[in-house]
């Protein structure tokens, strides 16, 4: 691996750039990493496109090596409970996957979007602030959405259904892909793959079936709302699994509350007609600041960046007249893309 | 700064998120990809670039879970790096870079997939093959769920010297999934059909 440089004079080989980022990982494994320490990362990385994909190696080999259920759950708040359960984590490493059979708690902070992947076989891909339970019995598969979203791929389990409850309303899958979102008085549901049948816990016996490209919203009272939009609308509305707000024209308002919910930074709409236009991009769901100059950009609305926690759109009183006129509301812009 | 610093905790987050993938979808596969690259006649320093270019090419994206199949997008980037290199590599014939299709890759069945992402009894064998301080450090570490401050505490050593071990313990991985890698190598070279390259 470390080998002697060859060819163009002083390129650094490819195990030589191994061992730094080698010392990166130890480095970021342990207390205290910095936004400083983050910094001089950055610049390491920068200064040679090789480096991000070493570090990314390294970085790999070194989370190889932890326990494969528990440490899915180890955030950083969980900590203290994972360190007092490392007994516990020892024993569970040699009896498989006991850890599981009480059921784990996973949860995100905002902007945080998480990929977990349960011993079954079947990942959870997990939203913005949002708190799951999964538990793993021999009958059943279930998982509790106490609040946000989430989206499954399911391991097929004829004998293991995959059941979903967000509050009163429970989805339930053999082997199939859905998204499951809790909201006040109800659940949005999202099917990407398959057929996942759906009911309220109140309403006894009656179940509906949703397939691929379908979503609905439930009311926690049984009230059904099934639309069957085009595909792209199911890709669309699912463009958070890869970090994306994908707006097809949407209305402001909508997208605003959007990302909202990804960013501690809100977005607040200053002029109240900007509300109802639509718009139509691509963005990064940690990137209001990018939809906020696309709306600036489009609209010609000015924006108020000064507030470290908000950012303004628009003046509430005034209409600028000539500009005002010149760029119609209803232009559509397009935003950045979010993959090369 | 509150951007900056929110931003760099993402990035951090998402270069994490990235790795586990790697560690769970690719990292137990490289070696099928490392066999082909040497089929296909790519010189080991070779190799190594190319594979560390392709993760270089992994951790560029914004996301990983739209990826349906990792091992085969993995070996897709790898095959068309080597594709360009071959290109410019202007002595070598067209026909020879068509060729290398022919030499299949050793594509993982769904229940190797399967094993791959549960092959912990691999990382802990891993662990075992460590030196002595290294091998107590990493399995307090990643075994007991220590921290590195605690470590040093316990041992009555700096946090510095703990990183060191770690950092020792990181490189040893990588070469020792390497070597069995090359185990694993020789192994399905006793039983290959096709010949891609004699050695």
């Amino acid at each position: 691996m470390t080998g002697p440089v060859t060819g163009s004079g002083n390129r650094q080989s490819a195990g030589a750039i191994a061992d730094e980022a080698a010392a990166w990982v130890a480095r970021l494994d342990a207390e205290g990493w910095s936004a400083a320490d983050e910094v001089l990362l950055e610049q390491w990385m920068a200064a040679d496109p090789r480096r991000r994909g070493a570090l990314l190696h390294a970085q790999a080999c070194w989370v190889a090596l932890d326990p494969p259920a528990p440490r899915a759950r180890a955030t950083v708040r969980r900590r203290g409970l994972f360190m007092a359960a490392g007994g516990a984590i020892a024993a569970s490493v040699a009896g498989g996957f006991l850890w599981l059979a009480g059921g784990t708690t996973y949860r995100t902070e905002i902007g945080e979007i998480r990929r977990v992947p349960l011993a079954d076989g079947s990942t959870a891909t997990i939203n913005s602030d949002t708190q799951i339970e999964v538990t793993l019995a021999s009958r059943r598969r279930e998982v509790r959405i106490a609040s946000g979203e989430a989206w499954f791929r399911v391991a097929k389990d004829p004998a293991r259904p995959f059941v979903v409850e967000a509050g009163q309303v429970v989805v339930q899958a053999v082997g199939t892909a859905f998204s499951v979102r809790r909201r006040d008085g109800g659940a949005d549901i999202i099917v990407t793959e398959g057929v996942v049948q759906v009911w309220a816990a109140q309403a006894d016996g009656y179940r509906t079936s949703l397939v691929a490209g379908q979503s609905a919203f439930f009311g926690d009272n049984a009230a059904v709302r099934i639309s069957d939009g085009p595909p792209s609308a199911v890709d669309r509305a699912l463009a958070w699994r890869s970090g994306a707000i994908d707006l097809s024209g949407q209305t402001v308002a909508h997208a605003v509350e959007d990302f909202n919910r990804y960013n501690r930074r809100k977005l607040v709409l200053a002029d109240p007609r900007l509300a109802g236009e639509q718009i139509d991009g691509i963005f990064r769901t940690d990137d209001p600041e990018g939809f906020a100059k696309a709306l600036h950009d489009s609209f010609g609305v000015p924006l108020d960046t000064s507030d470290a926690a908000a950012i303004r759109i628009g003046h509430a009183n005034i209409v600028s007249d000539a500009e005002g006129t010149s760029s119609p509301m209803s232009l559509h812009q397009h935003g950045k893309e979010t993959r090369p | 700064m509150a951007s900056g610093t929110a931003g760099g905790a993402i990035d951090a987050a998402r270069r994490r998120q990235t790795a586990v993938w790697v560690a769970r979808e690719i990292l137990p596969h490289e070696h099928r990809v490392r066999a082909w690259l040497r089929r296909a006649g790519a010189a080991p320093e070779d190799s190594d670039e190319l594979i560390q270019e392709a993760y270089c090419r992994l951790a560029m994206l914004e996301a990983v879970d739209h990826i349906d199949s990792p091992y085969a997008y993995f070996f897709s980037i790898v095959r068309n790096l080597l594709v360009r290199r071959l290109k410019r590599q202007r002595i070598v014939p067209l026909e020879t870079i068509a060729e290398i299709d022919a030499y299949h890759d050793d594509r993982p069945s769904p229940e190797q997939l399967a094993a791959g992402r549960l092959a912990y009894g691999k990382a802990l064998d891993l662990i075992a093959r460590l030196p002595e301080r290294c091998r107590r450090i990493v399995q307090l570490r990643k075994i007991e769920g220590w921290s590195q401050r605690q470590i040093a505490e316990h041992l009555g050593t700096t946090e510095k010297a703990v990183e060191k071990q770690v950092w020792l313990g990181v490189r040893f991985l990588r070469q020792a999934w390497s070597q069995a890698e090359q185990d694993a190598d020789d192994l399905m070279g006793e039983h290959e059909q096709r010949g891609g390259r004699r050695r």
